[in-house]
């Protein structure tokens, strides 16, 4: 192997620096027209009339349209799950309202016109009267007797609900020695990529062809779920991804604007266009996290964990058929993460509201799962009067005790977690620091070392889900020429994957890196696939990749045999040239067996192998299955990558004002393809981790208005916010992909949700603060310290 | 309403019939297909949008197209010639993998090329506050910032 573990910078780089990528929205077609959406003011209302008059009458409108068109012309929205084989509520909801809203900034009209300033003119002009029904404004309100309901049909507000079992919690608490409760809150927050959603789509009448353009991680899914909602055949429908400026999970299909421009690219026979504004996407572009979740820990005297329970209630928001609610279930399919506990409990309550439906946000309720386990470790630590680090150590899942199954049924493939942490602990001088602390606090700096312990389970799937399944495509396609194509059902929103495939194209087939061209994100052009989410890229479009790239080389190597006069097996290729064993200076190019291949098929050399030098094949992950054991137990997740990280910060007590000094982390996610964009990616995961530690918040009040709907209220971390990260990886590889790769994408993004908030507590240790809210906002840390230090006097 | 103005784009000058309502980022974008500049908020929050206007970075989502009657625009198209020859800071984000999705970068290197024509030799943490204006949301800032150090370094070499 010469280009798997090799730093490469990304493909795509040169393009984009240059500005000469290309987004949905910088693409203009013959004759396109616009799209704007009139939006529900209310977060739960009827609709009574809707009068267009107004907005028909201005030049340049081409069409208005409301929900009882595309009611009588379209299918409900495609769901993104199948809820019924997950055992959950399913919802019917359209690309444009109908009779009635359940959140605000849901869809109810939309103007078509010829440029964009005119469509949003005309939509503000569209008369809507609303009769507004009670709201149910959060969950605790949502689950007490008598309370509105969300979806009338359901008979209450919960969408899921799980109870897993494992041992015998209650004799564990009857049985211990020591015991703590507690609740903590992780707030709503979201990715908020700053390419906006886009999507534009182009009807040719004379071929019956849809052409449709789409800011998307999953062109095929999206494939479907247009030819579902719009009653016509997949055949006729190609979806192009062209860039995408970030996704992080969030452009995930399907929002109602999805299928609605493809209706009306339809109906008008003109290419319409839709670019989401950034109001729109704070609004209604899906949102994630917000969980409150309470738990009973047992214990020994020296930390050991001996029994637990946690009860997870999210707040989902409105029904969709977006795939963010699943976030909930993960949350608890996930808990008690790296730790192993005999006697446990996890029940999830999935509870819906009058807010924005969550969609798909890195993490998926993985990060909120592991920022629960480290509170509860700092608890147990805390009241045991033991080492943090200790505590971790003494209830981690040993490593050769993998596979194991935890209290969902989740099956953990492998992992060291000790390794992780132990070594994050050197990097960042963890044995040194109470020195350092001591010699700051005589400066009058208060300096504070927080440890997170993360667990994102990778390569989701679902049962009898469009969207989330265990398996991938690709095409392996050596040309004539010698170069090579290669194309996957796996995109990139920018992450660089396709860098990665070419990677491991390069090594599986033996040619030189640069003679790999990756194709990806065209539904006539690539295998069918899933595209990008869960981290799964590399780990099925990779694993794909290597398989078909055998099937080519196995090939090769039985031309080359007969052109070196010697047998298969004692071929070997490398780099470009097949070489006998032992005596490499006897070889023949790849590029010449390639052209033996092609064009001299009825030749000696190539006679007895088939014509053609293509494979497209798919892999199926292994550690994944859907058949139900007790407790509708099911493995979804087949990769579990794990990280520890360490924080220290600098706080000032007056102002409730921190600066991360310093940020390491230890990363294990098996088999790294390429450290550099794994590193990248973590970057990336750290940053939003910060963010939504301390940053970023979805504020509604009470009447489930959003209150933060721009850049100026919704405030992303900054390069001021952050240090430079050190990043080390350990490779514990996956016993159940070719290569041991595990996934990267999401790691990063949990631990600094405790990180930070142990890190405070430790920087300020008179004050015994205790946070179990997040966002960790400065006005949140002053408030605290002054509680304390009210308590103290 | 319709206006014509005056401007003078990458060196290149020229009339643009615009809109009153039109912002700069939109005659960029429409009128004269220099796709290269990006809207991510329209509130000249996220400094995707940045361009130079008579050579100081503005937030083209926020100046009206009329107001650029007159004046010069350099856009990230106006950096380089062509793909094997970028602008020093473009190229040292390709070398350092100073971008991911790409989306933030355009504006990023224009406010990155204005700090280095200002402060050829920044320290870390003026390069961090010179792209204070340039949310990214995908690379953590890292190798954004490397990447500047490293424009910084073979700028000053090229001098």
């Amino acid at each position: 192997m010469k280009h798997i573990g090799r730093a490469q910078t990304s493909l795509t780089n040169r393009q984009l620096a240059a500005g000469k990528g290309v987004f949905v929205s910088d693409i203009q077609r013959h004759d396109m027209t616009h799209m704007a959406v009139v939006r529900s003011p209310h977060a739960s209302a009827r609709i009574v009339s809707i009068d267009s008059a107004a907005a028909e009458a201005i030049p340049g409108v081409v069409k208005v349209v409301t929900g009882q068109e595309i009611k009588a012309n379209m299918n409900p929205i495609f769901e993104a799950y199948d809820t019924e084989a997950m055992g959950a509520k399913g919802v019917v909801s359209y690309a444009l309202c109908p009779e009635r809203v359940r959140y605000v900034g849901e869809a109810v009209a939309a103007v078509v016109a010829e440029d964009k300033y005119t469509a949003r003119k005309a939509a503000d002009l569209v008369a809507v009267e609303y009769e507004t029904t009670p709201i149910v404004s959060n969950t605790k309100a949502a689950l007490e007797p008598g309370s509105p309901l969300v979806e009338p049909d359901w008979g209450d507000n919960i969408l899921i609900t799980r109870d897993f079992v494992k041992g015998d919690p209650d004799k564990a608490f009857a049985d211990a020695e020591m015991t703590s409760s507690d609740e903590v809150y992780q707030h709503r927050y979201t990715g908020a990529a700053l390419e906006p959603r886009a999507y534009m789509a182009e009807y040719d009448p004379y071929t019956e062809q849809l052409t449709y353009w789409a800011s998307t991680q999953n062109p095929h899914p999206v494939r479907v779920f247009l030819a579902e909602t719009l009653g016509i055949e997949e055949s006729s429908i190609r979806v192009i991804q062209p860039h995408v400026g970030g996704g992080f999970g969030l452009k995930t299909p399907t929002f109602q604007e999805e299928p609605l421009v493809a209706y009306l690219a339809r109906s008008l026979e003109r290419p319409v266009k839709f670019v989401s504004e950034r109001t729109e996407d704070l609004l209604v572009g899906g949102h994630a996290r917000e969980m409150r979740l309470s738990y009973d820990v047992a214990f020994t005297k020296d930390g050991r964990i001996t029994g637990f329970r946690a009860k997870v209630v999210a707040d989902v928001g409105a029904p969709s058929a977006l795939c963010g609610w699943g976030m909930s279930f993960v949350c608890a399919y996930s808990i008690p993460g790296c730790y192993k506990i005999e006697n446990a409990n996890v029940k999830l309550f999935s509870v819906v509201t009058n807010k924005c439906p969550w969609n798909a946000y890195r993490g998926y309720g993985k990060e909120t799962a592991s920022y629960l386990m480290d509170r509860v470790l700092d608890d147990v630590a805390a009241k045991t009067g033991r080492d943090r680090a200790e505590v971790r150590l003494k209830n981690f899942i040993p490593p050769d005790e993998f596979p194991y199954t935890q209290v969902s049924g989740a099956n953990l493939d492998s992992g060291n977690y000790p390794g992780t942490l132990k070594r994050v602990l050197e990097m960042i001088d963890y044995e040194g620091f109470p020195a350092r602390q001591e010699e700051a606090r005589r400066e009058g700096r208060y300096i504070g070392l927080g440890i997170g312990q993360e667990l994102t389970p990778e390569g989701c799937s679902m049962p009898r889900s469009t969207l989330l399944g265990g398996y991938d495509g690709a095409t392996v396609r050596v040309n004539p020429s010698g170069q090579v194509t290669v194309l996957t059902g796996i995109t990139s929103p920018g992450n660089g994957n396709e860098t990665a495939i070419a990677q491991i194209a390069a090594d599986s087939l033996g040619v030189p890196f640069d003679q790999i061209k990756v194709i990806q994100g065209d539904t006539d052009i690539c295998p069918y696939g899933l595209g990008n989410y869960s981290s799964r890229s590399v780990i099925m479009g990779g694993s794909a990749v290597q398989i078909a790239a055998k099937d080519i080389r196995d090939k090769m190597l039985k031309v080359a045999a007969k052109m070196l006069e010697v047998s298969a097996d004692e071929v070997e290729v490398e780099e470009g040239q097949f070489s006998a064993k032992g005596a490499p200076a006897r070889y023949v190019l790849f590029k010449d067996v390639a052209s033996t291949v092609y064009r001299d098929c009825h030749g000696v050399a190539a006679l007895e192998v088939e014509p053609g030098l293509e494979s497209t094949r798919y892999f199926q992950h292994g550690n994944v299955y859907h058949q139900p054991e007790t407790q509708g137990r099911f493995s979804a997740y087949p990769s579990w990558p794990n990280q520890s990280m360490a924080m220290i910060i600098e706080i000032d007590p007056e102002t409730g004002h921190f600066d991360i000094l310093k940020y390491c982390a230890v990363h294990d996610s098996g088999t790294v393809v390429n450290p550099l964009l794994a590193e990248a990616n973590l970057h990336g995961g750290f940053l939003q981790g910060v963010g939504g530690a301390a940053h970023e918040h979805l504020v509604y009040d009470d009447d489930c208005q959003l209150l933060t709907t721009t850049f100026m209220d919704y405030t992303c971390p900054t390069a001021m916010e952050v240090p430079f990260f050190e990043v080390e990886h350990q490779e514990t590889l996956s016993p159940f992909t070719p290569l041991g790769t595990k996934g990267v994408g999401e790691s990063g993004v949990a631990g600094a949700l405790s990180g930070l908030c142990s890190a405070i507590e430790n920087a300020l240790p008179h004050l015994d603060l205790r946070f179990t809210d997040l966002p960790l906002s400065p006005n949140a840390v002053w408030n605290a310290i002054h509680e304390a230090e009210e308590k103290r006097t | 309403m319709k206006k014509s103005i005056e401007v003078t784009v990458n060196g290149k000058s020229q009339s643009v019939e615009v809109d009153t309502r039109m912002v700069l980022a939109d005659m960029l974008r429409e009128n004269l297909r220099l796709t290269g500049t990006h809207i991510g908020c329209g509130t000249g929050s996220c400094g995707a949008c940045t361009v130079m206007l008579d050579g100081r970075t503005v937030k083209s989502c926020s100046v009206l197209a009329a107001d650029a009657d007159g004046r010069s625009v350099q856009t990230v198209e106006g950096l380089s010639t062509s793909a094997v020859s970028l602008h020093p800071v473009q190229e040292a984000m390709v070398e350092n993998q100073g971008l991911q999705c790409g989306y933030c970068t355009p504006g990023m290197v224009l406010s990155a090329v204005e700090l280095l024509n200002k402060n050829p030799d920044p320290t870390e943490d003026e390069i961090r506050h010179g792209i204070a204006g340039n949310l990214c949301r995908c690379t953590g800032y890292h190798f954004v910032v490397t990447s500047i150090q490293a424009a910084a370094k073979s700028m000053k070499e090229g001098a």
